[in-house]
Protein backbone atom coordinates (compact mmCIF):
# COMPACT_ATOMS: atom_id res chain seq x y z
CA UNK A 1 0.00 0.00 0.00
CA UNK A 2 1.67 2.95 -1.26
CA UNK A 3 1.90 5.95 0.54
CA UNK A 4 1.98 8.85 -1.62
CA UNK A 5 3.90 12.45 -0.44
CA UNK A 6 1.91 15.24 -0.80
CA UNK A 7 2.41 17.93 -3.27
CA UNK A 8 2.53 19.45 -6.99
CA UNK A 9 1.98 16.48 -9.21
CA UNK A 10 2.91 17.72 -12.78
CA UNK A 11 1.22 16.18 -15.93
CA UNK A 12 3.18 13.65 -17.95
CA UNK A 13 3.74 16.20 -20.46
CA UNK A 14 4.86 18.47 -18.18
CA UNK A 15 7.56 16.41 -16.44
CA UNK A 16 8.71 15.53 -19.89
CA UNK A 17 9.61 19.01 -20.61
CA UNK A 18 13.32 19.59 -20.07
CA UNK A 19 12.39 23.36 -18.99
CA UNK A 20 10.47 22.69 -15.97
CA UNK A 21 9.98 18.92 -15.91
CA UNK A 22 12.67 19.34 -13.35
CA UNK A 23 11.89 22.27 -11.11
CA UNK A 24 7.90 21.10 -10.90
CA UNK A 25 8.81 17.19 -10.58
CA UNK A 26 11.26 17.76 -8.01
CA UNK A 27 13.59 15.37 -9.85
CA UNK A 28 13.07 11.20 -9.58
CA UNK A 29 12.91 11.26 -6.44
CA UNK A 30 10.78 8.12 -4.63
CA UNK A 31 8.04 9.10 -3.87
CA UNK A 32 6.33 5.99 -2.54
CA UNK A 33 7.21 5.28 1.76
CA UNK A 34 6.69 1.94 3.19
CA UNK A 35 4.82 1.77 6.66
CA UNK A 36 6.17 -0.98 9.02
CA UNK A 37 2.56 -2.19 10.32
CA UNK A 38 4.18 -4.92 11.95
CA UNK A 39 4.25 -3.58 15.42
CA UNK A 40 0.61 -2.32 14.74
CA UNK A 41 -0.55 -6.22 14.13
CA UNK A 42 1.63 -6.68 17.55
CA UNK A 43 -0.35 -4.44 19.44
CA UNK A 44 -3.41 -5.09 17.74
CA UNK A 45 -3.35 -8.92 18.35
CA UNK A 46 -2.28 -8.30 22.25
CA UNK A 47 -5.40 -6.04 22.61
CA UNK A 48 -7.49 -9.28 21.20
CA UNK A 49 -6.19 -11.50 23.28
CA UNK A 50 -6.87 -9.16 26.53
CA UNK A 51 -10.58 -8.80 25.24
CA UNK A 52 -10.86 -12.30 24.84
CA UNK A 53 -10.21 -13.05 28.57
CA UNK A 54 -12.14 -10.38 29.64
CA UNK A 55 -15.46 -12.16 27.11
CA UNK A 56 -18.14 -13.56 29.07
CA UNK A 57 -20.60 -16.09 26.98
CA UNK A 58 -23.71 -15.13 29.48
CA UNK A 59 -23.31 -11.08 29.11
CA UNK A 60 -23.86 -9.06 31.69
CA UNK A 61 -26.75 -10.12 33.56
CA UNK A 62 -26.71 -7.55 35.71
CA UNK A 63 -25.87 -4.48 35.28
CA UNK A 64 -24.03 -2.02 38.22
CA UNK A 65 -25.75 0.87 39.51
CA UNK A 66 -24.40 3.87 40.88
CA UNK A 67 -26.31 3.46 43.83
CA UNK A 68 -26.02 0.26 45.03
CA UNK A 69 -22.23 -0.98 46.10
CA UNK A 70 -22.42 -4.69 46.27
CA UNK A 71 -19.91 -7.13 49.12
CA UNK A 72 -17.66 -9.15 47.87
CA UNK A 73 -17.52 -12.59 47.90
CA UNK A 74 -14.84 -15.38 46.70
CA UNK A 75 -16.79 -18.25 47.00
CA UNK A 76 -20.01 -17.16 44.92
CA UNK A 77 -20.97 -18.95 41.66
CA UNK A 78 -21.42 -17.68 38.13
CA UNK A 79 -24.94 -15.76 38.02
CA UNK A 80 -27.61 -16.78 35.95
CA UNK A 81 -30.36 -15.03 33.65
CA UNK A 82 -33.33 -14.26 36.51
CA UNK A 83 -35.92 -11.68 37.61
CA UNK A 84 -33.54 -9.22 39.88
CA UNK A 85 -34.83 -6.94 42.36
CA UNK A 86 -31.93 -4.58 43.38
CA UNK A 87 -32.18 -2.66 46.88
CA UNK A 88 -30.51 0.56 47.26
CA UNK A 89 -30.28 2.90 49.85
CA UNK A 90 -32.90 4.59 48.69
CA UNK A 91 -35.71 2.35 47.05
CA UNK A 92 -36.32 -1.29 45.51
CA UNK A 93 -36.42 -1.67 41.92
CA UNK A 94 -37.77 -4.35 39.73
CA UNK A 95 -36.47 -4.75 36.30
CA UNK A 96 -36.06 -0.90 35.86
CA UNK A 97 -39.23 -0.15 37.99
CA UNK A 98 -39.63 1.11 41.66
CA UNK A 99 -42.03 -0.91 43.52
CA UNK A 100 -41.24 0.70 46.65
CA UNK A 101 -39.01 3.24 49.07
CA UNK A 102 -37.07 2.45 51.63
CA UNK A 103 -38.32 4.67 53.67
CA UNK A 104 -41.83 4.02 53.46
CA UNK A 105 -40.61 0.29 54.48
CA UNK A 106 -38.82 1.01 57.08
CA UNK A 107 -42.36 3.20 58.30
CA UNK A 108 -44.66 0.26 57.73
CA UNK A 109 -42.43 -2.22 59.51
CA UNK A 110 -45.51 -4.24 61.29
CA UNK A 111 -46.13 -5.89 57.72
CA UNK A 112 -43.11 -8.15 55.77
CA UNK A 113 -44.33 -8.55 52.35
CA UNK A 114 -44.18 -6.15 49.62
CA UNK A 115 -47.97 -6.04 47.88
CA UNK A 116 -45.82 -4.16 44.74
CA UNK A 117 -43.39 -6.48 44.60
CA UNK A 118 -45.08 -9.36 44.76
CA UNK A 119 -47.38 -8.16 41.89
CA UNK A 120 -44.27 -7.65 39.77
CA UNK A 121 -43.00 -11.04 40.56
CA UNK A 122 -46.23 -13.01 39.74
CA UNK A 123 -46.54 -11.06 36.87
CA UNK A 124 -42.86 -12.75 36.06
CA UNK A 125 -43.95 -15.99 36.92
CA UNK A 126 -47.33 -16.04 35.05
CA UNK A 127 -45.44 -14.49 32.09
CA UNK A 128 -42.78 -17.80 32.08
CA UNK A 129 -45.20 -20.24 32.56
CA UNK A 130 -47.30 -18.77 29.60
CA UNK A 131 -44.04 -19.10 27.73
CA UNK A 132 -42.88 -22.93 28.62
CA UNK A 133 -46.57 -24.40 28.88
CA UNK A 134 -46.35 -26.40 25.71
CA UNK A 135 -42.79 -27.51 27.92
CA UNK A 136 -43.85 -29.94 30.73
CA UNK A 137 -40.04 -31.00 30.63
CA UNK A 138 -39.12 -27.51 32.53
CA UNK A 139 -39.73 -27.03 36.08
CA UNK A 140 -40.29 -24.19 37.79
CA UNK A 141 -36.98 -23.54 39.58
CA UNK A 142 -38.34 -20.05 41.75
CA UNK A 143 -34.82 -18.33 40.95
CA UNK A 144 -34.67 -14.34 41.36
CA UNK A 145 -31.61 -12.22 41.83
CA UNK A 146 -31.09 -10.11 44.89
CA UNK A 147 -28.79 -7.37 44.32
CA UNK A 148 -28.36 -4.99 47.26
CA UNK A 149 -26.26 -2.18 48.77
CA UNK A 150 -24.00 -3.46 51.35
CA UNK A 151 -24.98 -0.92 53.92
CA UNK A 152 -29.36 -2.11 53.30
CA UNK A 153 -29.81 -3.66 56.61
CA UNK A 154 -31.43 -7.21 56.92
CA UNK A 155 -35.06 -5.93 57.88
CA UNK A 156 -35.42 -4.32 54.37
CA UNK A 157 -33.87 -7.75 52.74
CA UNK A 158 -36.14 -10.32 54.45
CA UNK A 159 -39.08 -8.63 53.16
CA UNK A 160 -37.85 -8.43 49.65
CA UNK A 161 -37.04 -12.41 50.79
CA UNK A 162 -40.68 -12.82 52.04
CA UNK A 163 -42.52 -11.27 49.44
CA UNK A 164 -40.20 -13.14 46.84
CA UNK A 165 -41.65 -16.52 48.75
CA UNK A 166 -44.90 -15.62 48.52
CA UNK A 167 -44.87 -15.01 44.52
CA UNK A 168 -43.21 -18.46 44.17
CA UNK A 169 -39.46 -17.62 43.72
CA UNK A 170 -38.16 -19.29 46.67
CA UNK A 171 -34.29 -20.02 45.57
CA UNK A 172 -32.72 -16.64 46.48
CA UNK A 173 -29.53 -15.55 44.69
CA UNK A 174 -27.59 -13.32 46.77
CA UNK A 175 -25.66 -10.94 44.02
CA UNK A 176 -21.73 -9.66 45.37
CA UNK A 177 -18.87 -9.21 43.70
CA UNK A 178 -16.48 -11.72 42.71
CA UNK A 179 -13.23 -11.68 43.84
CA UNK A 180 -12.15 -14.92 44.16
CA UNK A 181 -10.08 -15.34 40.85
CA UNK A 182 -8.43 -12.32 41.75
CA UNK A 183 -7.13 -13.80 45.06
CA UNK A 184 -6.30 -16.96 44.08
CA UNK A 185 -3.94 -15.02 41.61
CA UNK A 186 -2.63 -13.17 44.95
CA UNK A 187 -2.02 -16.45 47.07
CA UNK A 188 -0.54 -18.08 43.76
CA UNK A 189 3.15 -18.61 45.11
CA UNK A 190 5.49 -16.43 42.51
CA UNK A 191 8.24 -18.47 40.84
CA UNK B 1 4.13 -3.15 3.08
CA UNK B 2 5.64 -4.99 5.48
CA UNK B 3 7.17 -8.33 4.38
CA UNK B 4 8.78 -11.34 5.24
CA UNK B 5 12.60 -11.08 4.94
CA UNK B 6 15.11 -14.28 4.61
CA UNK B 7 18.68 -14.10 4.20
CA UNK B 8 20.16 -14.60 1.05
CA UNK B 9 21.94 -17.97 0.30
CA UNK B 10 25.53 -17.11 -0.04
CA UNK B 11 27.85 -18.66 -2.84
CA UNK B 12 28.60 -18.28 -6.57
CA UNK B 13 26.72 -19.51 -9.02
CA UNK B 14 26.57 -18.12 -12.25
CA UNK B 15 22.93 -18.87 -12.56
CA UNK B 16 20.44 -15.39 -11.57
CA UNK B 17 18.76 -16.48 -8.36
CA UNK B 18 15.52 -16.09 -7.48
CA UNK B 19 14.53 -12.94 -4.91
CA UNK B 20 13.54 -14.66 -1.14
CA UNK B 21 11.99 -12.02 -0.17
CA UNK B 22 8.04 -12.25 -0.58
CA UNK B 23 5.38 -9.73 0.71
CA UNK B 24 2.67 -10.61 2.78
CA UNK B 25 -0.05 -8.55 2.95
CA UNK B 26 -1.51 -7.79 6.23
CA UNK B 27 -4.22 -5.51 5.52
CA UNK B 28 -6.52 -8.56 5.90
CA UNK B 29 -5.23 -9.81 9.00
CA UNK B 30 -5.48 -5.77 9.96
CA UNK B 31 -8.75 -5.73 9.31
CA UNK B 32 -9.78 -8.80 11.20
CA UNK B 33 -8.10 -7.65 14.41
CA UNK B 34 -10.41 -4.58 13.90
CA UNK B 35 -13.23 -6.21 13.94
CA UNK B 36 -12.31 -8.65 16.38
CA UNK B 37 -11.53 -5.58 18.80
CA UNK B 38 -14.61 -3.64 18.06
CA UNK B 39 -16.51 -6.99 19.03
CA UNK B 40 -14.91 -7.83 22.01
CA UNK B 41 -14.56 -4.28 23.27
CA UNK B 42 -18.62 -4.29 22.77
CA UNK B 43 -19.25 -7.72 24.58
CA UNK B 44 -16.75 -7.66 27.66
CA UNK B 45 -17.41 -7.85 30.81
CA UNK B 46 -15.80 -5.18 32.95
CA UNK B 47 -17.60 -6.27 36.46
CA UNK B 48 -17.26 -9.85 37.89
CA UNK B 49 -20.63 -10.34 39.49
CA UNK B 50 -21.12 -13.97 41.30
CA UNK B 51 -24.03 -15.29 43.26
CA UNK B 52 -23.87 -17.26 46.77
CA UNK B 53 -27.29 -19.48 46.28
CA UNK B 54 -29.83 -19.72 49.54
CA UNK B 55 -33.04 -21.01 50.51
CA UNK B 56 -35.03 -19.21 52.95
CA UNK B 57 -37.00 -20.74 55.97
CA UNK B 58 -40.92 -20.55 57.10
CA UNK B 59 -41.68 -18.64 53.26
CA UNK B 60 -42.06 -19.50 49.86
CA UNK B 61 -42.15 -23.87 48.90
CA UNK B 62 -38.56 -24.94 49.09
CA UNK B 63 -38.35 -28.61 48.12
CA UNK B 64 -39.71 -31.21 50.57
CA UNK B 65 -36.29 -33.34 49.64
CA UNK B 66 -34.55 -30.62 51.40
CA UNK B 67 -36.62 -29.95 54.07
CA UNK B 68 -36.29 -33.81 54.97
CA UNK B 69 -32.90 -33.93 54.06
CA UNK B 70 -32.36 -30.90 56.39
CA UNK B 71 -34.26 -32.30 59.42
CA UNK B 72 -31.93 -35.56 59.41
CA UNK B 73 -28.61 -33.63 59.19
CA UNK B 74 -27.16 -31.98 62.54
CA UNK B 75 -28.96 -28.63 62.94
CA UNK B 76 -26.02 -25.59 62.53
CA UNK B 77 -27.20 -22.44 63.34
CA UNK B 78 -25.56 -19.61 62.97
CA UNK B 79 -27.19 -16.14 64.60
CA UNK B 80 -25.58 -13.09 63.59
CA UNK B 81 -26.63 -9.83 65.42
CA UNK B 82 -25.06 -6.62 66.94
CA UNK B 83 -23.29 -8.60 70.04
CA UNK B 84 -21.41 -10.91 67.32
CA UNK B 85 -22.04 -14.18 66.04
CA UNK B 86 -23.15 -17.48 68.16
CA UNK B 87 -23.20 -20.40 66.47
CA UNK B 88 -25.12 -23.72 67.65
CA UNK B 89 -23.94 -27.48 66.70
CA UNK B 90 -26.48 -29.90 68.05
CA UNK B 91 -26.15 -29.02 71.59
CA UNK B 92 -23.19 -26.84 72.13
CA UNK B 93 -22.99 -23.06 71.47
CA UNK B 94 -19.98 -20.87 70.41
CA UNK B 95 -20.30 -17.21 70.84
CA UNK B 96 -18.10 -15.20 68.68
CA UNK B 97 -17.49 -11.86 69.83
CA UNK B 98 -17.42 -8.75 67.35
CA UNK B 99 -14.19 -7.00 66.77
CA UNK B 100 -15.49 -3.68 67.35
CA UNK B 101 -17.03 -0.79 65.67
CA UNK B 102 -16.30 1.01 62.91
CA UNK B 103 -16.20 4.34 62.84
CA UNK B 104 -19.85 4.82 61.29
CA UNK B 105 -21.04 2.61 64.16
CA UNK B 106 -21.37 -0.93 61.92
CA UNK B 107 -20.35 -3.51 64.09
CA UNK B 108 -17.48 -5.27 62.78
CA UNK B 109 -17.68 -8.94 62.98
CA UNK B 110 -15.16 -11.16 63.55
CA UNK B 111 -14.59 -13.25 60.21
CA UNK B 112 -11.58 -14.93 60.84
CA UNK B 113 -13.03 -16.93 63.87
CA UNK B 114 -15.92 -17.80 62.23
CA UNK B 115 -14.15 -19.46 59.49
CA UNK B 116 -11.73 -21.34 62.33
CA UNK B 117 -15.01 -22.70 63.73
CA UNK B 118 -16.61 -23.51 60.20
CA UNK B 119 -13.90 -25.60 59.69
CA UNK B 120 -13.53 -27.32 63.24
CA UNK B 121 -16.97 -28.07 62.44
CA UNK B 122 -16.99 -29.14 59.03
CA UNK B 123 -13.59 -31.35 60.24
CA UNK B 124 -16.09 -33.13 63.08
CA UNK B 125 -19.10 -33.48 60.80
CA UNK B 126 -17.87 -33.94 57.33
CA UNK B 127 -21.05 -35.21 55.99
CA UNK B 128 -22.54 -31.75 57.35
CA UNK B 129 -24.03 -29.65 54.33
CA UNK B 130 -26.27 -27.51 55.44
CA UNK B 131 -26.44 -24.54 57.93
CA UNK B 132 -28.89 -22.04 58.69
CA UNK B 133 -28.20 -18.53 59.11
CA UNK B 134 -30.38 -16.21 60.87
CA UNK B 135 -29.80 -12.36 61.55
CA UNK B 136 -30.91 -9.69 63.05
CA UNK B 137 -33.16 -7.03 61.45
CA UNK B 138 -30.02 -4.69 62.03
CA UNK B 139 -27.23 -6.73 59.92
CA UNK B 140 -26.06 -5.20 56.90
CA UNK B 141 -26.49 -7.29 53.80
CA UNK B 142 -22.45 -6.99 53.34
CA UNK B 143 -21.79 -8.59 56.39
CA UNK B 144 -24.35 -11.43 55.93
CA UNK B 145 -22.77 -11.95 52.42
CA UNK B 146 -19.30 -12.66 53.92
CA UNK B 147 -20.76 -14.45 56.37
CA UNK B 148 -22.70 -16.88 54.10
CA UNK B 149 -19.59 -16.51 52.17
CA UNK B 150 -17.22 -18.36 54.82
CA UNK B 151 -19.95 -20.91 55.13
CA UNK B 152 -19.93 -22.03 51.52
CA UNK B 153 -15.72 -21.53 51.89
CA UNK B 154 -15.65 -24.10 54.52
CA UNK B 155 -18.02 -26.72 52.13
CA UNK B 156 -21.63 -26.13 53.76
CA UNK B 157 -23.28 -25.26 50.45
CA UNK B 158 -27.15 -25.40 51.44
CA UNK B 159 -27.21 -22.28 53.20
CA UNK B 160 -31.03 -21.21 54.59
CA UNK B 161 -31.46 -17.57 55.54
CA UNK B 162 -34.05 -16.46 57.68
CA UNK B 163 -34.75 -13.57 60.16
CA UNK B 164 -34.68 -13.79 64.27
Amino acid sequence: MAIVQPGKRPSKRLARSKVLGGKIGGGRRVTNAELNVVPMVDMMTMLVIFLLQQYSATGEVLYMQKDIRLPDARHGQMIEQAPTVAISVEQVVVAGQKVADVADLDRDAGYLNIPALEEKLREDKKRWEFIHQSDPNRKWDGIVNIQADQKVPFRIVKRVMYSCGVAGYFNLNFAALDVGSGSAAAQAPSP
Amino acid sequence: MSGGSMPEQGGGGKKKKKALDANINVVPAIDLLSCCIAFLLYTAVWTQISRLQVQQLGTGAPEQALAERQQKALAVTLAVGERGMALLVGDSSYDIPPLGRSPEGVVLQDLKTLNTRLKAVKGEFPDQGSIIVTAEDTVPYGDLVHVIDACLAVGLMQVSVSGV
